[in-house]
């Protein structure tokens, strides 16, 4: 085992990261040794990360020790970038993080400087006078093509910039100049942000930070009023929603709501949340209060103005799509559902439950007119039957361990595999509607043809009619 | 334990009239369609006569009626009947709005899941069904509920399997009320259960029949299988006489027609059998044969 992070007192008592843990041991007999947990170092960063979209909506992981913020556009609301940088390196200090930052105008520049100790905000132009001091161990370079510069003798960034480029990318790759061009603006570097960017967004931070969840939905719906005169100018409404909350001690809980209709109402977003809310009351814990909240409309569909008038008063069908969204906020996805037909003719494709979405297109007209059952099993099962003649209806069955007699059948209506899906070896069905002694009416069917293939065919029981 | 019940509406009823009269409700009434005469009667009838005057009118269009399929295996019929019943309301009362289907996942899993092409068949249109699916039985009566607030459904089916114990006396007393109040019909499915004390005013048992033939012009061709049919026990209602009736949907006309008479459940009487769906009993703890001619039993010697 060896040492692989040190803290302020380890490293001033003389430990190194690579040092054998008997050996550090030997030296620092009371040293405290914790397991390494990468898995719970990365959640750490991402919490943080989410903790950093305060500042921007663009954060990214890089690696698993630094973070990109994009804050470019952002500054002006915290009044500049030199009081961001405060700002951030004041709050994680008293989060109790050692971190290093830096604002440049490229992300490669910005985390050379903060590794190599540089902790500023510089100002544009001076990118390169401030490169050219900088270490070449800081600029995100493989080990080895480290070694082999330093073998030659290059260790700042400023000896290798204004050497010819060809030679160096021949002698040390390709990935010397790209990094170096990177630092300098010279190539882009898109910072791909760990989430989507929200359309709209609106946020309230607070003097005083709140715990009750009527207040949190009094906000809410505060910050649904703010958007909604943007959503009305763009002719939008809002289908999923973000409630993000920023907790005082620094955790972060993100409450989603999915609309099935464009909404834009203020009361109907916030009654969304209402139903959301009392959904995961138990797992939501407020703690010493949250001081951010910060609604993000995050997709939008189209929602055409309409005009009240008298006779439908209060009884639209809107009613229908609050129902719906208030169902699935407090229950989850997939709660509600509509019956559909597909183009298929194998009964279990043809039909499905699909999740309930406002789509005002006309229901394809063809319905098919063939004689199929109420209720279809989501799995055949098994059952044992004996037919009369090898091709014909069964006379008797056994399912889910009761016998049933047939009195009268109708069928067989072969149904083939679809062999685009199945394959070609896939066996037809012969299916028969069966009416027992007891007047249930079943579908069954007959898996396979006598005298094809290896096995006896077998007998299934696919749904049951009224 | 009834009358406290029935003291606790009325004052329900009162209260809401009080209400109504605060907010001034009764003068600045939104322009409202005059309801059609059957529901201002509160009753559906079926078109079936014997049936309708057992019911004293036909089904009610509000509040909470049980249909109960004693075995999963009749659950077939039962959902059948259940559809039928609500989509005759939604029809004649409230065509514009869908039907609600609210299904404990359990239940879909036991009975199978609602399939469109078989809806159609049945002569249903898939487009004017919604369906829920909550996990857990308090989930299903929350949903019950949140419909029942909202002017959006027609009619309401609950389906729940067995008689889970969370479902009781209170939680179907509230859930009648509410769809008194809200003057919807909602239809509870209860499929594998027994017979259980509940506020429903009324309770069938479904169960199903054997189907007529299939009609060719005048002639019904033998061996096939026509419309569903149904066989309906009246377990609870204000009359108390026991009754049961064999009703067939007929799916193109979308209404309800009294079974063939020999096939009525009365009808067993008059054929001689009492019982003709039942065999005699199998002998227990009998001899597998008959005893053989002369078989000697121990007598003790004459001589």
């Amino acid at each position: 085992m060896r040492l692989c992070a040190l803290d302020e007192l380890a490293a001033r008592v003389g430990l190194r990261i690579g040092q054998g843990v008997a050996e550090a041991r030997a030296c620092l007999p009371e040293l405290d040794v914790i397991e390494a947990d990468p898995n719970a170092d990365l959640r750490l960063l991402e919490s943080l990360a989410d903790w950093c979209g305060r500042y921007t909506p663009l954060v990214a992981l890089h690696g698993d020790k630094a973070l990109f913020l994009d804050v470019t556009g952002c500054c002006h609301l915290f009044g500049g970038e030199r009081a961001l940088f405060d700002d951030l390196a004041a709050r994680l200090f008293h989060m109790g993080f050692e971190a290093r930052l830096a604002i440049s105008a490229t992300p490669g520049l910005s985390y050379a400087m903060a590794l190599s100790g540089r902790q500023q905000v510089l100002p544009t132009g001076e990118e390169a006078a401030m490169l050219r001091g900088l270490p070449l161990a800081a600029l995100r370079l493989e080990i080895a093509v480290l070694d082999g510069l330093a073998q030659a003798g290059l260790k700042r960034a400023g000896d290798i910039m204004d050497l010819p480029r060809a030679p160096l990318a021949r002698r040390f790759g390709p990935a010397v100049l790209t990094r170096l061009d990177q630092a300098l603006g010279r190539e882009g570097e898109p910072v791909s942000p760990r989430l989507p960017v929200a359309a709209l967004s609106a946020e309230r931070q607070l003097a005083e930070p709140v715990t009750g969840e009527e207040d949190i939905l009094a906000l809410a719906e505060h910050l649904a009023g703010n958007l909604e005169e943007t959503l009305t100018q763009r002719g939008l409404g809002g289908l999923n929603f973000a409630l993000t909350l920023y907790r005082v001690d620094g955790k972060v809980v993100s409450i989603t709501v999915r609309s099935p209709a464009p909404l834009k109402t203020a009361a109907r977003i916030a009654g969304l949340f209402r139903e959301r809310l009392a959904a995961i009351h138990d797992d939501f814990d407020a703690g010493y209060g949250f001081e951010t909240v910060r609604l993000a409309v995050l997709v939008t569909g189209p929602l055409a103005p309409t005009q009240p008038d008298f006779a439908s008063a209060g009884r639209s069908d809107l009613s229908l799509d609050d129902f719906v969204g208030k169902v699935e906020a407090r229950l989850g996805g997939g709660v509600i559902r509509v019956p559909v037909l597909n183009e298929s003719h194998v009964p279990e494709r043809a039909s499905a439950l699909a999740p309930y979405s406002r789509d005002d297109s006309p229901q394809r007209p063809g319905w098919p007119a063939r004689l199929r059952p109420m209720r279809l099993f989501a799995h055949p099962e098994p059952v044992e039957a004996i037919a009369e003649v090898p091709e014909g209806p069964p006379i008797t069955f056994r399912w889910r361990r009761t016998f049933h007699r047939v009195s009268r059948a109708e069928g067989p209506e072969r149904i083939e595999a679809e062999w685009w899906i199945d394959g070609e070896a896939a066996s037809p069905r012969d299916y028969f509607r069966i009416e027992d002694q007891g007047g249930r009416r079943f579908w069954l069917y007959r898996e396979g043809l006598y005298g094809v293939g290896a096995l006896p065919p077998r007998w299934f029981m696919h749904g049951v009619f009224a | 334990m009834a009358n406290a019940a029935l003291a606790k509406a009325n004052l329900h009823a009162l209260r809401q009239v009080v209400a109504a009269i605060e907010e001034g409700r009764q003068h600045t009434g939104k322009l409202e369609e005059t309801p059609p005469a059957e529901a201002a009667a509160g009753r559906l009838a079926l078109g079936v006569e014997a049936f309708d005057a057992r019911l004293e009118g036909g089904l009610p269009v509000t509040g909470l009626c049980e249909l109960r399929a004693a075995f999963t295996m009749d659950a077939g019929a039962a959902t059948g009947f259940a559809l039928a019943l609500s989509s005759l309301v939604r029809e004649r009362l409230r065509p514009e709005r869908p039907l609600l289907w609210i299904s404990e996942r359990e239940a879909g899993r036991e009975a199978g899941l609602a399939h469109a092409a078989g809806l159609v068949s049945f002569g249903l249109r898939p487009e004017s069904l919604i369906t829920a699916h909550p996990r857990r039985i308090e989930e299903a009566l929350w949903v019950a509920e949140a419909a029942l607030q909202t002017e959006a459904f027609s009619a309401i089916v609950l389906e729940v399997r067995g008689n889970p114990a969370r479902f009781g006396l209170t939680e179907s007393r509230r859930l009648h009320l509410k769809a008194r109040e809200a003057r919807l019909p909602l239809l509870l499915l209860r499929q594998a259960g027994e017979e259980e004390a509940s506020s429903a005013q009324l309770r069938f048992l479904v169960e199903a029949a054997p189907a007529g033939l299939r009609r060719i012009g005048n002639f019904s061709a033998p061996g096939t299988i026509g419309h569903p049919a149904f066989r309906i026990t009246v377990e609870k209602s204000r009359n108390p006489a026991p009754f049961a009736f064999v009703m067939e949907w007929n799916a193109d006309d979308r209404q309800f027609y009294a079974a063939r008479p020999d096939l009525q459940p009365d009808a067993v009487h008059a054929s001689g059998t009492a019982h003709p769906h039942r065999s005699p009993a199998a002998p227990a703890d009998g001899p597998d044969r008959a005893d053989q001619m002369g078989r000697v039993l121990a007598f003790s010697r004459a001589s």
